[in-house]
Order: structure tokens, then sequence, then C-alpha cells
């Protein structure tokens, strides 16, 4: 049971299979974040308890939303991905070479090795996001979580950072996590799928194929859904209100779309 | 004679208050970059203002006790003004590394009420008519005069200059883990409450030596400007640190200096002179177009 004082879903059975990628679905504020936060232990369930099959919660290699970091801070991207290794290597410990080196490799994975030494104020803000990605992997995570790893960028960008997400998860042999309000993040990556929406009282998960469906995505949205493969990807697209008289989308009485 | 010479003359007197400036400079302009960073200017005011009321409380528990402060020696030890001092701004410390569960109460509203309710009590108790006698000494006390400082002072800033250094060099990677991002650093199982606790303490230890010392004004411009000069002339945190202490420093000791020749009051003057500083990087941002 998840919530913050008050359950905000229905009670739940959640689980990270080994080497899969789970996708947490939903619309803005539907509690991806809280369902997110009680996985990893920062927000106490309201019942139920966590359980880990070794015995121990995994290493996690968290990849948190960009905007709520400030860029601005006079470190290097090298500094950042170091910040990976603080827990690996406990206090009172300075970073050695085995850190430094570690964290290079986790850059060179994710094709920014030369930009080491780059401050983190003049980077894009898709190569910020890539250096938190490389934080996390020098972390030596058995799960990786992304939390909207994909807002703000535009299609190209979005599939070149999943298919980098994808490539390390078979290097590492990742578990994922990856929680987005984007269809096209989840569509053609996650193994399973979860679909969230607290408005509706929504919590349904399984595998891809199974929610990827016009009619779960519909009852998720509150629209019509078509689901279509495209070349062996999945394309969605969302369409008119199911019930116009209570469509959430819809911008209030007198104002015109996307006025505030 | 010249105003050097003049300066050099009066040394006697200048020694230990132009130490106590230097060092209480120092340590906060090293502690500011992490204040400045982390947003959280107006904890160092805060913080001030509640070590204060610690001061002051001190005096109104010795009045309502029977206690002269005048005599030598009688103020019993867990009288102290230093230690309540010290014990209020620790608990402040301790109240502002909570992360409020309520968003109607975001951390800036903490740290705001307890300035506010902090100067509330401060001015209450200094015109209670029980320490009217003293009110003068607790003023001092309380805002120092970065003038007269006396030699325990300056231990007392070693000291805490001694823990900050010590917890820093300790504990650098986590502080810095944790003042940057503090969720992640959360899930990777650093703990952020202790960091957070730790650098809010040492924050407050030396917030409340430094105020005794040099006074209210400078401590809270010694954790803003020099830090705030130094980050927007550097890109590199390691870079940041020495140049902030440096422009500390500098403007202490000059500071004190012009005060001394010019007859000006010398928080004020450390002050204006720790300003100048701004200015390189306003220039340098102003080049980039980035104010």
């Amino acid at each position: 049971m998840i919530g913050y004082r008050t359950p905000l879903l229905p009670p739940l059975d959640l689980s990270v299979r080994s080497g899969t990628t789970l996708g947490v679905l939903g619309p803005n504020g539907a509690g991806k974040t809280a369902l997110l936060k009680s996985m990893l232990g920062l927000l106490p369930l309201l019942g139920g308890r966590l359980v880990f099959p070794s015995g121990r919660p995994p290493r996690v290699g968290y990849v948190p939303q960009r905007d709520r970091l400030d860029q601005s801070w006079p470190l290097s991207v090298l500094d950042v991905v170091l910040m990976g290794r603080t827990s690996l290597l406990g206090p009172l410990r300075r970073f050695q070479a085995r850190d430094r080196q570690c964290a290079r490799e986790a850059l060179d994975e994710i094709g920014m090795g030369e930009l080491a030494e780059r401050p983190l104020y003049a980077l894009s803000g898709g190569q910020h996001q890539r250096v938190l990605i490389a934080r996390a992997i020098a972390a030596e995570p058995e799960l990786l979580v992304l939390d909207e790893p994909t807002s703000a960028m535009d299609p190209a960008a979005e599939r070149v950072l999943l298919e980098l997400v994808e490539h390390l998860k078979r290097a590492h042999n990742l578990s994922v996590v990856l929680v987005t309000h984007q269809l096209t993040a989840v569509a053609g990556f996650a193994s399973e799928v979860a679909l969230v929406d607290r408005a509706r009282g929504l919590f349904e998960v399984g595998p891809a194929r199974e929610m990827m469906t016009p009619e779960r995505l519909g009852r998720l949205y509150g629209r019509e859904v078509r689901v279509a493969e495209v070349d062996g990807q999945i394309a969605v697209v969302i369409g008119r209100p199911v019930d116009p008289e209570n469509d959430r989308s819809r911008p209030p009485e007198g104002r015109a779309p996307g006025e505030a | 004679m010249s105003g050097f010479a003049e300066f050099w003359a009066g040394r006697e007197l200048w020694r230990e208050p132009l130490l106590a400036g230097v060092l209480a400079a120092a340590l906060l302009s090293y502690l500011g970059v992490f204040v400045v960073l982390r947003r959280m200017v107006f904890v160092s005011a805060a913080l001030s203002e509640i070590s204060g009321v610690g001061v002051a409380t001190a005096f109104y528990v010795g009045a309502v006790a029977g206690i002269d402060p005048h005599v030598h020696g009688a103020i019993p030890l867990l009288l102290e003004p230093v230690w309540f001092s010290l014990v209020f701004a620790c608990a402040a410390a301790a109240l502002f590394s909570l992360r409020p569960g309520h968003r109607k109460l975001a951390p800036e509203t903490i740290v705001g009420l307890g300035y506010i309710v902090a100067s509330a009590l401060v001015l209450a108790i200094l015109n209670s008519p029980r320490i009217a006698q003293e009110a003068h000494a607790v003023g001092d006390i309380l805002f120092g005069n970065a003038v007269t400082v006396p030699r325990s002072q300056i231990y007392a800033l070693g000291a805490a200059g001694a823990t900050a250094i010590l917890a820093h060099a300790l504990f650098f990677k986590e502080l810095l883990f944790v003042s940057y991002d503090p969720e992640t650093a959360m899930v990777q199982g650093v703990g952020i409450f202790r960091y957070e606790l730790l650098l809010n303490v040492i924050v407050a230890i030396v917030i409340s030596v430094a105020t005794r010392a040099v006074g209210a004004l400078p401590v809270f411009a010694f954790t803003v400007v020099p830090a705030a000069a130094a980050l927007m002339l550097t890109e590199n945190i390691r870079a940041t640190m020495p140049l902030s202490i440096a422009f500390g420093v500098v403007s202490a000791a000059v500071g004190y200096y012009l005060s001394w020749i010019e007859q000006l009051p010398t928080g004020a003057t450390m002050v204006v002179v720790a300003s100048v500083f701004l200015l390189p990087g306003l220039a340098r941002l102003a080049k980039r177009n980035t104010i």
C-alpha cells in the first residue's frame, strides 16, 4: 500500500524481475513518483512490505529527473560521475585511482569520455542526462532506475538515449525500472509495464504486449488509443476522449488549449 | 607619522581583533561556498540570530537566579553565554536539517520563521528590566564589535575552525554529494540527514563563535560575499574554495586597516571591501551576457 498519508493507489503487488525492464507509465500526477519512492524505500509503505529475493536490497543506480539538479554548480563531468562511487567507498576514504578509472570507463561507455573535465554548466540537456546515467553506472548497480529520463527530449534524442539504456542493461546484466509519462519511451523498450493513475484508482501490471493495448491505454488516458506495429516497433496514437464530459486532459471552460 | 606607520605602532591594540577577523573570514568564506551553492544564505542569518537568543537567555536566566555578571567568576559554567549560544544554534541547525513532509512548510519557511521568532525574542529579552543594566554588555556579546576581541574568542574560533576542517577532510565527498543531489545520495544509501546535520551544525558553531568575535553584519557578509564572488569567477569547486577564502581573508585584513586609518566602523568597512571582489565576477558574467 503506497501513499503519503492516505493510499494513492489500490493495494498492489509489483516485482522487478532480474534482467527485465519494467516501464511505469501514467499521466502527469498519476502517482508514479510515489510508487518509485516506495519501491526504493524512500517513502514508507502504508501497508505491506518490500521483499528482496537475495535477502538484501539491490545496489541501485539512480537517474533523477535532470531539471531537479542545478547545472550551475562548479563541478566537472568527472566530479559528478565520481559521486556514484561514494557509497561503494564508504565514509572517511577519498576517491582512489580505481574510482577515477571506473568513472572514466562509465563515461567512455556512454560516449562522453572526452568530456570528463568539462564544466557541468557547459553541457547540453541531453549530455547532462547522459552524465547522470554514467554516474548511476559508476555505482556498479544491479538495478538501474530512471525517473523521466527522456522528458524535454526530441524524438530522435529520446530514441538514442533509450537505446543507450538498453545497451547498458545488456552489458551490465541490469534490471531496469523506467518511470515515464511518455508512451514512446515504454513502447518497444519495456518487457513489463505498470499502468498507474491515482485519479482513476488504476494500477495494472503485466507483460508489455498485454498492457500496451488500445483498451488498457484507453482506460489509462480516457481517450481513444490506437496501437500499431511499424517495422517491428510499437507506435501509439492518442485520439479523442472516450467520455468528453470527464476528459481530464481538456482545458477548463473558457480557456483556450495551452492556456495556464 | 604616515598612515601605515601609525597603524603599525598600534599593533598591540589591533593584533587580536585582526587575527579574529581574518580567522572568522577564512572559515566563513570556506563554509560560504556550501551555503551559497545550497541556496541557504538566510540560514546563516537565522543561525546568528538564534545563537543570540542563547546569549540573551543566559543573561536572563542568570538575572533571575540573582547572579551578578560583573563579579569575576560569578557566572557558573553552565550559564556561560557561549554555551547557551552554541546549544541554541546547534538545535536550530538540527531543525533546519529536517526535511518537512508537508509541502506547505518548505525549508525556507522554517528558516524564515526561525529568524523572525529569534529576532523578536532577542529584542524582548534585551529590553527586559531584569537585564537592563547588562544590556550594553549583552549587546557587545550578541553582535560583537570587531574592535576589541578577547583572546578566549580567538581560541574559540580556532577550535571551531579545527572542527570544520576535520569534518570536511573526513566527509568532503559525502557533504558534496548530499548538497548537490540529496535524492540520489539517499537512494544510494548515503544518509542525508546525518551529513546535512553535520554541515549545518558546523555552520552553526562557526557562525555562533564568529558573531561574538566580529559582529553579525561581517559574519553574514563573509558567509555570502566571498563565496559568491569566487563562484562567479571559477568553474571548479577545488579552485572556488581557496579563492573564496583568499577574498575573505583579504577583505578582513584590508577592511580592518582602512577602518583604523580612516576611523570607520570596522565590520561595515570589511563588508564594503569584500563587496569589491564581486566586481570582477559581475564583469565576467556581463561579458558573457549571463547576468
